[in-house]
């Protein structure tokens, strides 16, 4: 009675990839196909109702945990091991990536080399300082987790490491045999990554860390990535090749790991399992203890382990080379943007420099270029080189289809410079009239007009003879 | 405890202004003595009672009170504490959770601050969770406290952190919030939504909870209350989790069963504490019946013209005043009024402002604010001004329509009156049956105790689902306890869907193993506390820019914000033009016109279920499926309440399964009555509308808890299935009000009787069976007959304490013979007259004849 009133409250909640399965039917016949509400019911597909049908078996008797014999069975579907401790259980999968192997069109030897050798060059995509840069190398991080959300009942059930050795990339995972064992998985995590060095991920600051963080506040059991160096390549990522791929749809807008490595290294996944169905592949194998699934899920992770070693290294080689080995003006821009982050002035400079030039051999994108001289303009003037910034601001006001923003900052920009640098009133004057044309309505507009007026009082100051007097420089 | 004692001589002149025009307002509104009136239930002005004031009692400063507290409190001038600020420390320092239900403005708050500040001072790690019913109040109530804390820390005491955390809070805050704050002041959405899931980031407050301080505690009855009883379970779970076993502190309106809620809410003994030792003003209370203009139709002069008269007297002689309305468009029709009436030219500073949920935050402070300071004289508000919100302490309040329980009359009657100085109110009836019934026995309201605050933590739909939030923030065990329900079944039933999965321990004991949570899912944000979707809709107006001016929730969209709809806030019309059902927007433009319009709903029960049925097969409670649906819309003429027009509407419709009563009228019944088949079907209707009143009256509950739904069979046709009225619970699963009235099924039947017959209309009126124009000419006929049959039918053998009432329906059954005679010609000449005179008062009544909810709560997020 209970029972079915709460059925049919609970009802509807189906989950997305496990078939439906009623332990009071299962077992003793196939469910018939349900014709009406085909949408919602996972009808098993001829020639699979077998398998069904056993997982419906097994799915009758709850099985609680895995035995010793089921959790080898696993780890060896898996290629891995099962390591116990008196917490619980973890199987651990370990892959080497040799140096002479390829990722995609690029040799694995090629990344840990790069890798190696760009340590100074790390702080720029940490936005910070050198201090932090690469200590005692680098290790990479990536979860598969239950579920998006975040809070206490999302879980990490793969923790996904890799490290260099061998001049190639080791990866060991970590697989969370069943949710009596998540405090076992943390510990042995722990122990791993015990002073490993500075970690690398990809959206981890706001995704990973915090996630697995919250699973170790959870069993109050030490936080090992406390103070430990961290960078995230997610956004340096995004610097160097949203814009490239916005322009030419490469990247669909997105920046995910999978658009990148097919960009970058022109990895192309076969049979790899969509995010969307991690989380039921887990689910399914934690009800029935059947790995098979899992190994693609695993795979997965792998694969965006060592792709993640490829971004980084291709983010340091670039940053190491200079703008002469970019492939793009979106790179380059991009790379001038990590250099002016990372407080490399000069580099900065001649990158945006590069930028702009290729920009405006292409033509093609405006907005892109009006933003690269804008950045340029920006540059020079903190350097106190005022008259080649003005230059830059030249080249932005006469940017043909130049976004009205930025030619307007131009402008104005321009109109100071004349005004109060050089002190050129004339020129100012004509700044400011065209400031004034151009800036259209609202708070903008009266500014300009402001400005024109206080020129025009000066000109004409100047043309009844009195002396010009000193004024405060804005700045 | 606080004084202002700058400019003491003008603050007497005014006080005594004050006295001067508060006593001639209710000189010309209830001439002659005005202390202790005996109650006169057949004058405009029913009753008059005076409140005496009371002196304070005081009592010392605890002996183990922190003195860097003592010295804050001193420097604020508090010596002394009143007697149930000390009887609540002690109270709390002997380990007891309490809960306070003095008056408002007694001091409440210092009963939990008191306790919290001296504990957090003498441990800092100590934390404190307050939970407020909205945002606004504990924004409110923060900067009260903060002031406190700010003293204590300026006298070189310690640093007390008091942060609010809602949705408004920035996210670079939170962090510190969480690690830091002692006192961290939310509402039970953020806890249920933001705090739990996330209770590992608070590990650090849950592990050193001490108290946790409920404010308000009678805001939480009902569906809301059965949500906040569940995540209190979900929250001693996780303190259980951190080892931390907090205290309660709560505080309540006077409700007839303080401690009783409190143990239902929280599952723990509770101390009460209600004597209050804070000094009160002297108060009275006036009862006003508008005057009958039509006693054969039973037709009363509007309450909202009465009660715009009651304003005036007031507003008039410049005494600042809150006026009560029924329902959001109420609000909006007395706003207009009243501005019509006090306010001069349009762009002058705004005298009379109106006052409900679905205003944005902004609008809001500035109309509080601009009632603390007094440039706002007025403020015509729904309930959402009847929590602790600081509007400072007004002259008078006054109640269009009877807010429908004791504690809320009480509630909004303390909105008015200082602690030295005279104060009023006033409560204007309308003519539902339970504002009559009130009116006319003025006893029943002042002598009888308040109502019982009802909620169901075990309501199955609700426990599920916070069930589903409890295994998200942490794995059950095998042996979990959780309510009042079997919570290993519901976890089974759960892990068939796939939720949650059993694991861990040995398979043959049965008390191993834990229920992981086993979803991508975020299963809070599934889940909102106060109503069925947690969807709203915004209100666009684009006779300019296209801006937000206002959001509703979305049970109320459909009849608010249907297309063609007239919009109103602060008196401002705005026509709807179209309504984005998918995109939750309704699209308004300004208008100018003399109408308002309200919605037209039709409801439809089927039953799924009956679990129980009485002997006679009338009465029975089971489980139905309820389907609502707007199906257009009247234009209602401003002032004069003329009907001006209709449409139809095609919205989409809304469902859902719950709980219900039901009386079944058999056939045969029905058939033995000399009526035409439209009479009996008018009598069937007209019983049942009394029979909701009745229902309310019997459950003390508010309109919006109990569904109305009558099933007889098309016009026009012969009645050949048994005709059933249904009374159901209006929350999806039921919220435990059906159970008791099939329970009460005899009691309901005998006093819906004696509305009817006591009633003194001719042949129905909105006090008894419902509008003539709405059930028909014979309806309060037809009622009367009916029930003679079904009493005895319901009261089963007639036992001796039922002989009576059913010895008075024989009396009533002579008095019909009379009535029955009524010619055919006396019935046609009725029905033409009804057609003007009902849009009138009928609108009156409930001014939302719609599902439009009369109450609202403001939502925190």
């Amino acid at each position: 009675m209970l029972t079915d009133r709460l059925r049919g409250i609970v009802g509807g909640a189906v989950p997305r990839v496990a078939p439906e399965l009623r332990p009071d039917v299962a077992g003793t016949e196939v469910p018939p196909p349900r014709t009406d509400d085909a949408a919602s019911t996972a009808v098993p597909a001829i020639g699979t109702e077998g398998e069904a049908l056993q997982a419906a078996v097994r799915a009758a008797r709850p099985s609680r945990g895995l035995s010793v014999a089921d959790l080898g069975r696993a780890a060896s579907v898996l290629g891995g091991t099962v390591v116990t401790s008196s917490t619980g259980a973890t199987i651990v999968v370990e892959r080497h990536y040799a140096a002479a192997s390829l990722h995609g069109r690029v040799r694995i030897g090629e990344v840990t080399q790069t890798l190696a050798e760009g340590r100074e060059a790390l702080a720029l995509l940490n936005g910070g300082s050198a201090r932090d840069a690469a200590r005692d190398g680098l290790w990479f991080l990536d979860l598969e987790t239950t579920g998006l959300a975040g809070g206490a009942g999302t879980q990490a059930f793969l923790v996904g490491c890799a490290h260099l050795s061998d001049e190639g990339v080791q990866v060991r995972q970590f697989l969370m045999p069943g949710y009596e064992h998540e405090r076992a998985l943390l510990l042995e995590v722990a122990a791993w990554a015990a002073a490993r060095g500075t970690l690398v991920t990809f959206n981890g600051k706001s995704f990973d860390v915090p996630l697995i963080e919250t699973r170790y506040l959870l069993h109050r059991v030490p936080f090992p990535l406390d103070g430990v160096p961290h960078t995230d390549m997610l956004h340096p990522a995004r610097r160097l090749w949203r814009a490239r791929g916005a322009a030419d749809g490469a990247l669909d807008g997105s920046c995910s790991l999978g658009t990148l490595e097919r960009l970058l290294a022109g990895v192309h996944r076969v049979g790899d399992v969509p995010g969307f169905e991690i989380p039921g592949r887990y689910f399914q194998f934690v009800r029935d203890g059947q790995a098979a699934p899992l190994e693609a899920v695993l795979e997965h992770n792998r694969i965006d382990l060592v792709s993640l070693a490829l971004v980084m290294a291709r983010a340091l080689q670039l940053i190491a080379r200079g703008p002469g080995a970019t492939r793009d003006p979106y790179e380059c821009l991009g790379l001038a943007r990590l250099y002016e982050r990372g407080g490399r002035a000069d580099e900065a400079e001649s990158a945006y420099v590069a930028a702009v030039d290729q920009l405006m051999r292409i033509g093609r994108d405006p907005e892109t270029c009006g933003d690269a001289l804008r950045r340029l303009a920006h540059c020079r003037r903190r350097a106190g080189r005022l008259r080649e910034a003005a230059a830059a601001w030249q080249r932005l006001a006469e940017l043909p289809r130049c976004p009205a923003a930025y030619r307007l900052e131009a402008r104005e920009a321009l109109a100071i410079f004349h005004e109060h640098r050089v002190r050129d009133i004339h020129a100012a004057h004509r700044q400011a009239q065209q400031l004034l044309r151009e800036a259209g309505t609202g708070r903008k507009r009266d500014e300009a007009e402001h400005r024109l007026r206080r020129i025009e009082r000066k000109l004409e100051a100047r043309v009844a003879g009195t002396p010009l007097w000193e004024e405060p420089a804005e700045r | 405890m606080a004084a202002h004692s700058s400019s003491q001589v003008p603050a007497l002149r005014t006080q005594e202004r004050k006295e001067v025009a508060l006593q001639g307002a209710l000189q010309v509104l209830a001439p002659g003595e005005t202390v202790d009136r005996p109650d006169t239930p057949d004058e405009v002005v029913t009753a008059v009672r005076r409140i005496p004031p009371t002196p304070a009692a005081f009592a010392p400063f605890p002996d183990g009170l922190d003195p860097r507290l003592t010295a804050a409190l001193a420097a604020r001038g508090a010596t002394q504490l009143y007697t149930h600020q000390a009887e609540a420390f002690a109270h709390v320092a002997a380990g007891r959770n309490i809960v306070v239900t003095t008056p408002t403005a007694s001091g409440k708050t210092l009963c939990y601050n008191l306790p919290v500040l001296d504990r957090v001072l003498k441990d800092s790690s100590a934390r404190a969770l307050y939970l407020f019913p909205t945002k606004a109040l504990a924004q409110d109530q923060m900067a009260e406290l903060h002031e406190l804390v700010t003293q204590i820390s300026e006298a070189g005491g310690a640093q007390v952190g008091v942060h609010t955390y809602d949705g408004d809070t920035p996210q670079d805050a939170r962090r510190t919030i969480r690690t830091r704050a002692h006192v961290v002041m939310s509402n039970p959405d953020m806890l249920h939504a933001g705090i739990l899931p996330h209770h590992p980031k608070w590990a650090k407050l849950f592990e050193n909870l001490r108290f946790i301080v409920i404010d308000e505690l009678h805001a939480y009855r009902g569906v809301f209350g059965s949500h906040l009883a569940n995540v209190l379970r979900r929250l001693q779970r996780v303190c259980r989790h951190y080892g931390s076993d907090p205290q309660f502190i709560c505080s309540s309106a006077t409700i007839a069963n303080p401690a009783e809620l409190a143990e239902r809410l929280t599952e723990r003994p509770f101390a009460l504490v209600e004597k209050s030792g804070a000094p009160r003003g002297e108060k009275f209370f006036v009862f006003v019946n508008p005057p009958v203009v039509n006693r054969e139709l039973g037709i009363r002069r509007s309450y909202l013209n009465e009660s715009r008269r009651v304003a005036g007297e007031f507003l008039r002689r410049h005494l600042q005043i809150i006026l009560f309305a029924q329902s959001r468009l109420a609000t909006e029709i007395l706003t207009t009024y009243l501005k019509d009436d006090f306010e001069d030219v349009p762009g002058m500073p705004e005298k009379i402002r109106g006052y409900r949920g679905g205003y944005l935050p902004l609008r809001r402070r500035e109309i509080e604010k601009g009632l603390r300071e007094g440039q706002v004289r007025g403020v015509v508000s729904t309930n959402a001004l009847e929590l602790g919100i600081d509007i400072g302490a007004l002259d008078v309040s006054i109640m269009a329509g009877y807010p429908g329980t004791i504690a809320a009359t009480w509630q909004r009657a303390g909105r008015a009156g200082r602690r030295a100085a005279r104060s009023a109110a006033v409560m204007v009836a309308s003519s539902a049956p339970i504002d009559q019934f009130v009116v006319r026995h003025p006893a029943y309201f002042f002598d009888a105790t308040p109502e019982h605050a009802l909620v169901n933590p075990d309501n199955l739909n609700i426990l599920v689902n916070h069930v589903k939030c409890a295994a998200f923030e942490l794995p059950f065990t095998a042996v979990e306890q959780y309510g009042r329900v079997d919570v290993q079944e519901v976890l089974a039933v759960l892990q068939e869907a796939g939720l949650v999965h059993r694991s861990g321990g040995d398979i043959d004991d049965e008390a191993s193993g834990q229920w992981h949570w086993t979803s991508e899912s975020y299963p809070a944000d599934a889940v909102s506390l106060r109503s069925i979707s947690s969807d709203n809709f915004v209100v666009v107006d684009q006779t300019g820019e296209p801006k937000v001016i206002a959001e509703t929730d979305f049970t109320s969209a459909l009849s608010m914000l249907h297309p063609k709809a007239i919009y109103i806030i602060e008196g401002r019309l705005f026509q709807v033009e179209k309504l984005d059902f998918e995109g939750r927007k309704a699209y308004v433009r300004s208008v100018d016109c003399d109408y308002y319009t309200t919605a037209i709903d039709y409801t439809k029960v089927t039953i799924l279920d009956c679990f129980a049925r009485d002997e006679a097969a009338i009465a029975h409670h089971g489980e139905v499926h309820v389907v609502s649906r707007v199906v257009g819309f009247k234009k209602i003429k401003f002032h004069t309440n003329e009907n001006v027009g209709s449409g139809d509407l095609d919205l989409p419709e809304q469902q859902m399964h719950t709980t219900a009563y039901w009386l079944e009228v058999p056939v045969s019944m029905l058939e033995a009555l000399p009526f035409a088949v439209d009479d009996r079907r008018d009598g069937v209707r007209g019983l049942a509308f009394a029979m909701k009143n009745v229902a309310q009256l019997l459950l003390m509950c508010d309109q919006r808890d109990l569904g109305l739904s009558v099933n007889a069979g098309d016009e026009e046709t012969a009645i050949t299935d048994a005709p059933r009225i249904f009374l159901y619970d209006a929350y999806p699963g039921g919220i435990g009000f059906s159970a008791p009235l099939f329970g009460m099924h005899a009691e309901l039947l005998t006093r819906t009787r004696l509305l009817i017959a006591e009633c003194e209309c001719e042949h129905g009126c909105p006090t008894c069976v419902g509008p003539v124009g709405e059930t028909g000419p014979l309806a309060k006929t037809v009622a009367l007959r009916l029930l003679q049959h079904l009493l005895p039918l319901a009261l089963g053998g007639a036992q001796p304490d039922r002989l009576e009432a059913v010895e008075g329906a024989r009396l009533d059954a002579m008095n019909m013979e009379r009535q029955d005679a009524l010619s055919t010609e006396r019935r046609d000449a009725l029905s033409l007259e009804r057609q003007d005179a009902l849009s009138t008062e009928r609108r009156d009544f409930s001014p939302g004849v719609t599902a439009t909810p009369a109450a609202e709560d403001e939502v925190p997020f």
